[in-house]
């Protein structure tokens, strides 16, 4: 006997497996979401445990997104505020004006001559009257200067500061720069915060998931040992049980996403009372559709996950005999 | 079809299960095997499926020797084997006709092709009718034919029987084994494990006697003499 037979993978032809692959496919995730739904109360309490666990993420991701949406708000605060020579002529000024607009570093400037200063003082300072009484105008002109993007961080605002207060007309400027970099400091904190949350969360959600898969092969114990005897693959074997985790990651998520917009909204009304005192207009943002999508796949991946795992090392263990 | 060359089976407590065990069953014979309680009949038959693996020697099934097979191979091997067994191994939860069904599903047949094949299967054990009742629902000998049925609906060349009669009486034990001899009419190899000898002893053929791990009967002598049970 010198040629090895081969055995035989399958009966059927090329593009009917094919086809058969497909059908399988969702005939096991149709099937392993009607086992979820015949035994709705253990289902659901998994489900729940899912979805608990990733709206602590989601919802600290919707923090950060609220205080990043607070602090662009707030990135005028990177404006840098030249304060010019008094003795300096407008003419000279306006030079100062135009050389300062060709900087790269820059996207805007804009002038407040004397006059102007001393009209928005009296506008805001509510010292319209006293000020009146003023012989001389006290108030120097300023040249207020945007950086770019690039430049609004707090180190690189600093940078073009002090490249800006090599003019001569320039006697000194100011950056608002302390309490920007706290505020970015804490923001920083806070994702990373949320970066390790997560990740500790996700390990939860891992093993939940696998710790229900492994009693789920273990219930079905007889028939796995008797698929096994009859010429299923491990592959054939293990897709329902993938299904099901893949399953209790995609309701787990939309479950978090729900549980996030329900804590949104009761949030939403304390917050707006909140910033009204402050005299802000922002509004709270939730989670967008395409945040839902993201959430529901990442949930989805680890159910996959955990179920592979748990798959991996206790199918094996199931051998007929 | 079957052919063992020299096969030993020790089980890691030590236990000797078969030692230097020869035989060879052709494409197309039936044979019953027999045995003691003990003497390793089970463990014959899980070298066969491959449930366990000999500790030396060959088994050759098919054509294809076991040792080379990778676990991974074994459920396509699997495929080629009907097995009955004597508890049945139905799932009870299911109905008659899904668990008919499962190495068709398993193979992946479309569900037309399915139907036809398990109406066929269950019509040949005299089930037919039958296929939305629950296994639970059905006598011993029915759950047996369930179970039969299942071992043939993919029309496996081999098929293998432990102590298919072990719960019956000889009148259904009788026609159990009729059924076998049409399979085997239609080309199937077929062995069957039993220690039923009165029912050995009213059909002829082949008998393969285990002893203490050996087999007795393991040359190709002709399948008329039942001096086997006298060794």
């Amino acid at each position: 006997m010198s040629k090895k037979p081969q055995l035989v993978r399958s009966k059927l032809p090329f593009s009917g497996r094919i086809v058969m692959f497909f059908i399988r496919h969702i005939q096991h995730a149709m099937a392993s979401m009607g086992e979820l739904w015949r035994n709705p109360v253990s289902s659901l309490m998994t489900m729940a445990v899912l979805g608990v666990s990733l709206s602590l993420p989601a919802a600290l991701q919707v923090l950060v997104k609220n205080a990043e949406a607070i602090t662009q708000s707030w990135n005028s605060a990177a404006e840098i505020s030249l304060f010019i020579d008094d003795a300096r002529s407008e003419k000279t000024i306006q030079s100062l004006i135009s050389r300062v607009k060709v900087y790269s570093e820059v996207s805007e400037v804009h002038y407040i001559n004397r006059d102007q200063a001393l009209e928005e003082f009296q506008r805001l300072s509510g010292f319209g009257e006293a000020i009146s009484y003023l012989e001389t105008n006290p108030l120097p002109a300023v040249v207020t200067v945007t950086p770019t993007l690039k430049y609004s961080s707090p180190t690189g605002a600093r940078e073009l500061l002090k490249k800006l207060e090599q003019e001569p007309e320039v006697s000194f400027g100011r950056l608002d720069i302390e309490w920007l970099e706290r505020l970015q400091a804490v923001v920083r904190l806070l994702e990373r915060t949320v970066l390790a949350i997560a990740a500790l969360l996700v390990l939860a959600v891992v093993l939940v998931i696998g710790n229900t898969i492994r009693l789920a092969i273990m219930n079905r114990r007889t028939e796995i040992e008797v698929m096994k005897l009859v010429g299923a693959t491990e592959a054939f074997i293990q897709r329902p049980f993938l299904y099901t985790g893949i399953w209790y990651g995609v309701i787990g998520g939309i479950l978090a996403w729900i549980i996030i917009n329900i804590l949104v909204l009761y949030l939403d009304s304390a917050l707006a009372e909140l910033l009204g005192l402050y005299g802000s207009q922002l509004q709270m943002e939730t989670l967008t559709l395409v945040e839902l999508g993201q959430l529901v796949c990442l949930a989805s991946f680890l159910g996959w996950l955990g179920s592979y795992l748990s798959v991996r090392q206790h199918l094996r263990a199931i051998e007929p005999s | 079809m079957i052919q063992f060359e020299q096969v030993s089976k020790v089980y890691p407590g030590g236990q000797k299960a078969l030692s230097d065990v020869n035989f060879h069953l052709k494409r197309g014979e039936m044979a019953f095997l027999t045995g003691h309680s003990g003497a390793g009949k089970s463990t014959l038959l899980k070298l066969i499926t491959v449930i366990e693996r000999a500790n030396a020697g060959r088994v050759l099934i098919n054509g294809h020797n076991i040792a080379d097979l990778s676990p991974k191979d074994v459920p396509y091997l699997r495929r080629d084997i009907g097995m009955i067994f004597q508890n049945h191994h139905l799932l009870m939860e299911k109905s008659v006709f899904d668990n008919v069904a499962l190495p068709l599903v398993i193979e992946g047949f479309s569900h037309g092709e399915i139907k036809k094949r398990v109406h066929a299967a269950l019509d040949m054990v005299g089930l037919y009718g039958k296929e939305r009742h629950s296994p639970v629902m059905l006598s011993g000998g029915e759950q047996q034919r369930v179970g039969i049925a299942r071992a043939i609906v993919n029309k496996p060349p081999l098929l293998l029987a432990d102590e298919p009669t072990g719960n019956l009486d000889p009148k259904l034990s009788m026609d159990i084994l009729r059924l076998f001899e049409t399979f085997n009419d239609s080309g199937t190899t077929v062995l069957i494990a039993t220690h039923d000898l009165g029912l050995i002893a009213r059909m002829k053929y082949r008998t393969l006697t285990l002893k203490q791990g050996h087999v007795l009967g393991g040359d190709e002598l002709p399948s008329s003499s039942t001096n086997a049970f006298n060794v």
